[in-house]
């Protein structure tokens, strides 16, 4: 194909991509170091009450000749960064206004480390069960008649393509007091609040992560035992190899390629963990990079700090992966 | 013999207790979406209670749930037209193209599909509102096509890789040029491709909750008991697509990872 038709071809996708994808990255990074607040002015208006009128100095935000607030933008550099970051040092300059000064956070847990350190737990809590849950699945789903074969896989793939928020309710209600699982577990003398502290609640988040990400790793390690050489299995009874060691000699190396990809996906997608974190914790107990990032902008309502925030989790998913997508880059060329 | 009984057992009670690991959330939730919220949540539990639709009722006539449904179903749809309309030229190009241009933008989609998508609400804001079109259906079609526009043209990319060359060549030779080729002689042979590229399209765009809720102000959560009912009512669809396209969902969860 001709460089000009390749172009005719991509244009509308590579259109939509910049447009949508990467202009507001950019403008993200840019806001990030920008600063708006609204313009006050002083006035003086005349009171009138029971007791006779006086004048009283205010403010009020200036509006211009079509009746809109002014807004006075200023560059504030790394101070939202340092903000974001806790390393905000005291009585700072540069940014000010009604819309959210960033204040010196006195906090000790900083809050964006505090989301990083939940996102990497999840991240660690979840990778190795769905790896080796998903390839044990793979194996029994293997040996399984073929009649009853597809209802399973059809079950199966259930947590996963069910909508994350829907699915994390689900497991939220299964858990709240009085739900079915305290229940199950009452009989046991076991007794916990699932969702009323912090290390319950995130390990609600992580089972949840394992229950949805399963499935996945299931399907494709299933599809790629189809393709293990049947005559390599076959050789290796003759010369006497145990199951175990078919499975660790043969079908193991055949999936390598595989586990590094379901690794990759899911390292992507765990990075961006967020329904789970909203509904099981509220962001109470655990918050998450990119929850952080949507609560910053809604609830806080400050769209530059959160484009900080936004930023540094860019560059936290950029040093998780570039040794891997050096990899992927390397093998497609 | 008696090995072999021995490890059947295991296999299938261990199979058994996954499968009902996988499947009790969405049961009990179904189950609990029909009953009224104080034997839904009664203490001690109840195994049985009285069966009520109450629930699906004050959701979908009381609370208008069918504005939202049929709002959904106009978002999913679009998205996935449009998104299969562009990734499919794209996709097709992509596998056609031996330069290095090609290879550079799908590194840049690889990069983009890592990319959370909160870092690009800030600027979304910014830019909408400044547009006034924030909340609009319109807008939401778009982006949700634009996120998941890396995903598709990676995976029709691949499906169009399996669609041989010579077949675009015959149809030019006699005559066709490159779009027609593309539209009358590719894409009927790639419809199993387009189909389970819709279908993850169709997921992505179902499920994205983020978006969808910071870019329409939606009104916050019903009340509880019709929540659960709008839980249920959500996953419905779902679990029909299951039904009739496992096949397409196999082949698409695979396809990426078989062929690379």
């Amino acid at each position: 194909m001709k460089l000009r038709s390749f172009i005719g071809f991509v244009s509308p996708s590579v259109a939509l991509m910049l447009a949508l994808l990467a202009l507001p990255l950019a403008m993200t990074v840019w806001l990030s170091t920008r600063n708006c607040a609204l313009e006050l002015e002083l006035v003086t208006v005349q009171q009138t009450g029971p007791f006779g009128a006086h004048a009283v100095t205010t403010q009020r935000a200036r509006v211009d000749a079509a009746g809109k607030a002014v807004q006075r933008c200023t560059s504030v550099g790394a101070a939202y960064y340092r903000d974001v970051l806790g390393l905000q040092p005291a009585g700072a300059s540069g940014a000010s206004g009604a819309s959210g000064t960033p204040t010196a956070a006195a906090n000790d847990d900083n809050e964006f480390f505090a989301a990083l350190r939940f996102t990497l737990l999840y991240i660690a809590g979840t990778t190795p069960f769905v790896l080796v849950g998903g390839l044990a699945l793979a194996l029994a789903m293997n040996r399984v008649t073929q009649r009853l074969k597809g209802l399973f896989i059809a079950a199966s793939l259930l947590p996963f393509i069910i909508t994350p928020v829907v699915g994390a309710l689900a497991i939220k209600w299964l858990f709240r007091d009085n739900g079915l699982v305290p229940h199950l577990l009452g009989h046991f003398g076991i007794q916990v609040f699932w969702m009323a502290q912090a290390w319950s609640a995130q390990l609600l988040v992580v089972l949840y992560g394992i229950w949805h990400v399963l499935p996945f790793a299931f399907i494709v390690f299933y599809a790629g035992l189809q393709g293990v050489p049947q005559d390599a299995l076959e050789a290796a009874t003759l010369d006497g190899a145990s199951a175990w060691q078919k499975l660790r000699y043969v079908t193991l190396p055949h999936l390598a390629p595989l586990v590094v990809f379901v690794t990759l996906i899911h390292l992507m997608d765990a990075y961006r963990v967020f329904e789970p974190v909203v509904v099981l914790t509220q962001g109470a107990f655990t918050t998450s990079v990119q929850y952080l990032t949507y609560h910053v902008l809604l609830q806080e309502d400050n769209p530059y700090k959160a484009s900080a925030a936004a930023v540094l989790t860019i560059a936290g998913i950029a040093v998780l992966l570039i040794p891997l997508l050096r990899k992927t880059w390397r093998e497609q060329r | 013999m008696k090995n072999k009984l021995v490890g059947a057992t295991l296999l299938y009670t261990g199979l058994a207790l996954w499968l009902l690991l996988a499947t009790l959330p969405v049961v009990w939730t179904v189950v609990i979406s029909l009953r009224s919220y104080g034997d839904a949540f009664a203490a001690p539990l109840k195994w049985l209670a009285p069966l009520t639709l109450d629930n699906y009722r004050g959701l979908w006539i009381e609370r208008e749930f069918y504005r939202n449904a049929a709002n959904t179903a106009v978002v999913t749809l679009a998205t996935v037209t449009i998104s299969l309309s562009v990734g499919c030229l794209a996709g097709y190009a992509l596998a056609r193209y031996r330069g290095s241009l090609g290879f550079w933008l799908l590194i840049t989609a690889l990069v983009f599909r890592a990319l959370p998508h909160s870092t690009l609400l800030p600027s979304f804001y910014a830019m909408f509102d400044a547009l006034g079109i924030r909340n609009t259906t319109f807008t939401l079609v778009f982006v949700l096509v634009a996120i998941n526009q890396p995903f598709t043209i990676w995976m029709l990319r691949s499906f169009f890789a399996g669609t041989p060359q010579e077949l675009d060549e015959a149809a030019m030779v006699d005559g066709c040029t490159r779009l027609q080729a593309f539209r009358r002689v590719i894409i009927p042979v790639m419809w199993p491709g387009v189909v389970t590229t819709g279908l993850f399209s169709f997921l992505l765009a179902y499920n994205d909750f983020m978006l969808s809720s910071a870019l329409t102000n939606a009104e916050s959560d019903a009340l509880l008991m019709q929540g659960v009912a709008g839980a249920v009512s959500i996953t419905i669809p779902l679990i029909v697509l299951v039904a009739i396209f496992q096949k397409q969902l196999v082949s698409g969860l695979t396809q990426g990872a078989v062929k690379g």
